[in-house]
């Protein structure tokens, strides 16, 4: 059940080098520097060797996991679930991993090898204790994904776009919300809210990482078992964030929804883990040697 | 008076922290709405009634959902808005 690679363990210096944060702010992209500085500064951290799924958990092999239990996620449990629709977030009936966009909307055939989604912090632990794993930490996800040297992306510092799903992978470069928005609503018109994953290792392996882990940059966002917290409790960042400290679990890769800049091997994400999912939201497992 | 705030990813890099009329946590958010139009798709729904998706701090206290209708938010307070995915 889902290919692992071994990883050696070893120390790095967690986090972005200030001249990451200084790059952001000169880029072409929406966001205020202070939104960045949760990933400040770097710190030791000294990780043991693990294994680490090569690629997403699928929707074939958490199709396994729910007929082996009769598992139902938070999302069935609650009868709906969060998609994007033409103007912002939504809760929809009837979305779930077996039907990503809702209840009217295809389900899954055809999307078997795509990483399963609308899958919350439980229903990752659920799977990952069945399938005899358990989450990454995020210091394991992040070493995963760049090695003990710093990269911007899994692959070196280069952008390529053609190597990771993101938005940009599927629109071509983007650089505000509006281009996003316009990108989004020709997906929509098309073939409705379905998320744009692809199946997983699909980059692999020019867009794979120093390890030989696919779809670490993009495809879908991954929960991690870390609680959020920020790494120098000083650092001033925004305040919705500092206000999911201590709650929220590190989420860890970000998702064909997002630019460039939020596929980074150091940018972090804060997931609620209290039943809380979307249609871009998967995960990994990781396994102690 | 009482202060809301938002995140940067909805504010795109400007004001994050308003001030607003106090009330239940409803009528806030409510008021809010309609006097800034542009979060007015991120608050409520069609019908103009606050949606449930987003997390919602009191002071740093958690407001579960189905408490918001009646919950006062009391003058000097301080209501933070966190979507369920934060960061990015």
């Amino acid at each position: 059940m889902g290919e692992m690679v071994y990883v050696p363990g070893g120390e790095f210096q967690k986090g972005s080098p200030p001249w990451v944060l200084e790059w952001l702010e000169r880029e072409s992209q929406p966001f205020p520097g202070e939104w960045f500085r949760d990933e400040v500064p770097q710190r030791p951290e000294t990780v043991p060797p693990y294994w680490m799924d090569k690629y997403p958990v699928t929707v074939a092999e958490f199709a396994e996991f729910a007929r082996d239990t009769g598992y139902r996620t938070s999302a069935e449990r609650a009868g709906r679930g969060m998609v994007y629709g033409s103007r912002y977030w939504e809760e929809r009936a009837g979305a779930c991993w077996r039907r990503p966009a809702g209840g009217d909307a295809p389900g899954t055939a055809g999307y078997e090898d795509h990483p399963v989604v609308h899958i919350s912090f439980e229903d990752a632990n659920r799977y990952a204790e069945w399938a005899g794993k358990r989450l990454p930490t995020e210091s394991e996800w992040e070493f995963a994904a760049r090695g003990p040297g710093f990269r911007i992306w899994p692959w070196g510092d280069v952008w390529k776009q053609d190597d990771a799903n993101t938005a940009e992978y599927h629109a071509g470069a983007l650089h505000t919300p509006e281009q996003w928005r316009r990108w989004w609503e020709a997906v929509c018109s098309v073939s409705g809210p379905m998320p744009q994953t692809t199946p997983v290792g699909a980059f692999g392996p020019a867009g794979d990482s120093v390890f030989g882990c696919s779809d670490m940059a993009g495809n879908v966002y991954e929960w991690n078992s870390t609680v959020a917290h920020l790494y120098d409790e000083a650092s001033e960042c925004d305040a919705t964030l500092r206000a999911v400290m201590g709650r929220y679990r590190v989420i860890r890769g970000g998702s064909w929804m997002n630019f460039r800049y939020q596929v980074r091997c150091c940018e972090r994400m804060y997931g609620d883990p209290d039943g809380w999912s979307n249609f871009a939201t998967g995960f990994r497992c990781a396994r102690d040697t | 008076m009482i202060t809301i705030v938002l995140s940067s990813a909805w504010t795109q890099g400007g004001q994050t922290r308003f001030e607003a009329r106090e009330g239940t946590l409803r009528e806030v958010l409510r008021d809010f709405a309609a006097s800034r139009p542009a979060y007015r798709h991120r608050l409520l729904d069609g019908e103009g009634e606050p949606l449930g998706y987003f997390n919602v701090y009191l002071d740093e206290e958690f407001v579960p959902r189905g408490e918001r209708a009646t919950t006062p938010v009391r003058p000097g307070a301080t209501v933070t808005i966190v979507p369920p995915l934060a960061g990015g």
